[in-house]
């Protein structure tokens, strides 16, 4: 703890405080995410591990936020993260106009990239959402917040819990209860924090679990057996009925979007998870090969953090010495000096 | 994926000496420990000597191993393995005279669990102590939650393990689509996984990486049933035209058949005199070696106590 200086308070996480701090050595600064173990009754909470096993097990990319080192401090420990300006929540809530297209693509092109490589590295994030989705000083997208993410196998026969994914990015098969997913459920989020981005506004915003999946049902259509073979084996699958109802053309929900944006927000938001576009795949789509391209990330917005007045970027400071103020304004007044030239 | 994980760059040791030696200091660690802190009336014989502690190590494994195997609801191959791997990397840097095997165990189980996200809850875990009392059951729970975060840091923080049980899937599937030389990959089975169960008991895993354990099962389970599956090496792995590549896995194949017939089951008799000795260890030096451990003991509730130098940050430090 001695390496680090304490700067300031970022925020408050699942298992502890955030804050951000400044590394002596390097002068870097960084996240802190202090893990107390107040809470005797289970040791450390399982969210911690969680976050630890993903994070030490992959290598450094750039759209996953790196954990620079862990260490033991008092009762509990200290994880150590790349410190991050802001997070997309903010860029969508603070943007005085709504997105470019070609700033959407950029983001979106960040986030597939991550998920593709963490996918590609057998970890399902389980909890993607804007408000996971940090962005460095430099614009950068990194995907973080691991407290949910599971190193997935092929074997299958291990039961996952559904209560997982903040309710809005929630899948449908976790809206039925499904203990059985793949990381199809994090393409699904993708697709809902794509439609949010388009509309600068949260495409599902559901109050409850119940009136979550309404929200789905209502734009996706309620699925049949024919659009959604599996869903008659999902545990909640007779427990609720709902109304039938068609579609909605996703052109309605999302306007004023082109075809091809569309094309890939409809490749993300479909029932069956295993015919989820894959991240990998997503990369490919014509979309990002479109005019207008993807921008790049000194481009993109980044707001401050909450509860400070936003610094303007594009405008110089004020200084002390400036080539329009009259010369003498800019220089000290020797008198102010004496007192510490004597120590000279 | 096992090949740019924490396993391969910071737990694989390259001899089986190197990992003797860690031992030793480990070892002549916690004496010089002792010596320094000027208990009068210590002799160097109280100490365990390597070769002590090593029957020692190997009786609490076993130990571990039976609660494990008989932990109810069944716990997870991939759990067990987690455990005993856990005990083995935590007893490379600590000797068994500093902390104790008994608690050291199951708190690796129980740290296995969570990491292998076999979900059971911490009473549970304890209630799987069936020799102890309920209040009994409630005290080593509270020793083994004391003792976890020093078993993560001594850890290193690396928490995923890669076990030889799913490569030895992955070969088993592998013969069957492309050996067909052999009959029935599947008859190689019960005899490999007997080779892993005892490889786990030994430094293996620490010299080698799970893939090539397997292999090995699968190999030795091949030639146990008189069967020659060179070729497979040869051939379907490709080690035909890499001379030295296929040489040094004739030679790790060896060295880990050696480990596995060296096993020795610890005799009960040594058994019980090291660990009086151990006991005697503990009871001797608790007052000087382990604060964190005695204070634990006497009131139960060191880690709620507040300790002023390293009290949690306030938002009153920052401003």
């Amino acid at each position: 703890m001695e390496q680090y200086s304490i700067l300031g308070r970022i925020g408050e996480g699942a298992h502890g405080i955030v804050f951000k701090a400044k590394h002596l050595e390097t002068g870097e600064t960084v996240a802190l995410k202090k893990v107390a173990l107040r809470r005797l009754e289970d040791g450390i909470p399982n969210q911690a591990v969680r976050e630890i096993k993903a994070l030490q097990e992959i290598e450094d990319n750039q759209h996953v936020v790196k954990l620079k080192d862990v260490f033991p401090h008092g009762t509990g420990f200290v994880l150590v993260f790349d410190f991050m300006l802001s997070d997309l929540s903010e860029v969508i809530r603070n943007s005085e106009q709504p997105l470019t297209p070609a700033q959407v693509k950029g983001y979106m092109l960040m986030l597939l990239k991550g998920v593709a490589f963490l996918h590609q590295n057998n970890v399902m994030h389980r909890d993607l959402k804007p408000a996971n989705l940090l962005i460095s000083s430099s614009g950068h997208l990194k995907i973080a917040d691991f407290g949910l993410a599971r190193l997935f196998s092929e074997q299958g026969e291990r039961l996952y819990s559904h209560q997982v994914a903040t309710r809005w990015y929630r899948a449908p098969e976790l809206l039925y209860g499904a203990r059985k997913y793949d990381e199809g459920v994090d393409l699904w989020a993708v697709g809902c924090v794509f439609g949010e981005l388009l509309n600068s506004s949260p495409l599902f915003p559901g109050e409850n679990d119940i009136e979550q999946l309404c929200c789905v049902l209502r734009v996706l259509g309620t699925p049949t057996r024919d659009s959604w073979p599996e869903i008659v084996e999902l545990p909640d699958y007779n427990k609720i009925t709902f109304k039938e109802n068609p579609a909605i053309p996703l052109e309605e929900i999302v306007p004023d979007t082109s075809p091809q944006a569309l094309d890939l927000l409809y490749k993300f938001l479909v029932y069956p998870s295993k015919q989820r576009c894959s991240a990998r795949q997503a990369l490919l789509h014509p979309y990002f090969f479109s005019s207008p391209l993807p921008a790049h990330h000194s481009e993109l917005p980044i707001p401050q953090r909450r509860g400070r007045p936003p610094r303007q970027r594009l405008q110089a400071p004020p200084t002390d010495f400036s080539v329009d103020l009259p010369l003498q304004k800019s220089v000290v007044d020797p008198v102010q000096l004496q007192g510490h030239a004597s120590c000279l | 994926m096992f090949h740019n994980s924490s396993q391969r760059k910071y737990w694989i040791f390259k001899s089986e000496d190197e990992v003797e030696q860690m031992r030793f200091k480990a070892n002549q660690t916690f004496r010089h420990k002792i010596f320094g802190s000027g208990k009068p009336g210590l002799s160097e014989s109280i100490f365990l000597e390597r070769h002590e502690e090593d029957v020692l190590f190997r009786h609490y494994e076993r130990r571990l191993l039976d609660f494990c195997n008989a932990f109810k609801p069944v716990m997870p191959k991939s759990v067990v393995s987690t455990a005993i791997m856990f005990f083995r990397r935590f007893y490379l840097n600590n000797s068994i005279m500093e902390y104790h095997p008994r608690i050291i165990m199951l708190t690796c189980a129980y740290l296995a669990c969570k990491v292998d996200e076999f979900n059971v809850s911490s009473s549970q875990f304890v209630g799987n102590l069936q020799h102890e009392t309920p209040a009994g059951q409630e005290r080593v729970l509270d020793q083994i939650l004391e003792y976890e975060l020093l078993l993560i840091q001594q850890l290193n923080f690396h928490l995923v393990v890669h076990s030889p049980y799913r490569p030895l899937e992955g070969l088993l599937i592998d013969l069957k689509t492309r050996y067909p030389t052999l009959d029935n990959p599947e008859s190689l089975r019960k005899s490999a996984d007997d080779f892993l169960t005892q490889a786990a008991m030994t430094d293996a895993g620490l010299l080698f990486p799970p893939s090539q354990i397997a292999l090995t099962a699968i190999l030795n389970s091949a030639s146990r049933a008189s069967l020659n599956m060179e070729s497979y090496l040869t051939e379907c792995l490709g080690l035909k035209e890499d001379k030295e590549a296929l040489s040094k896995m004739y030679d790790s194949m060896r060295r880990m058949k050696t480990l596995v017939k060296k096993y020795e089951v610890p005799k009960p008799e040594e058994v019980n005199i090291y660990k009086q000795k151990l006991e005697r260890i503990h009871a001797e030096v608790a007052s000087s070696s382990s604060k964190r451990k005695r204070g634990y003991e006497e009131d139960g509730h060191v880690a709620k106590q507040p300790r002023l130098a390293e009290e949690d940050w306030t938002d009153e430090d920052l401003i």
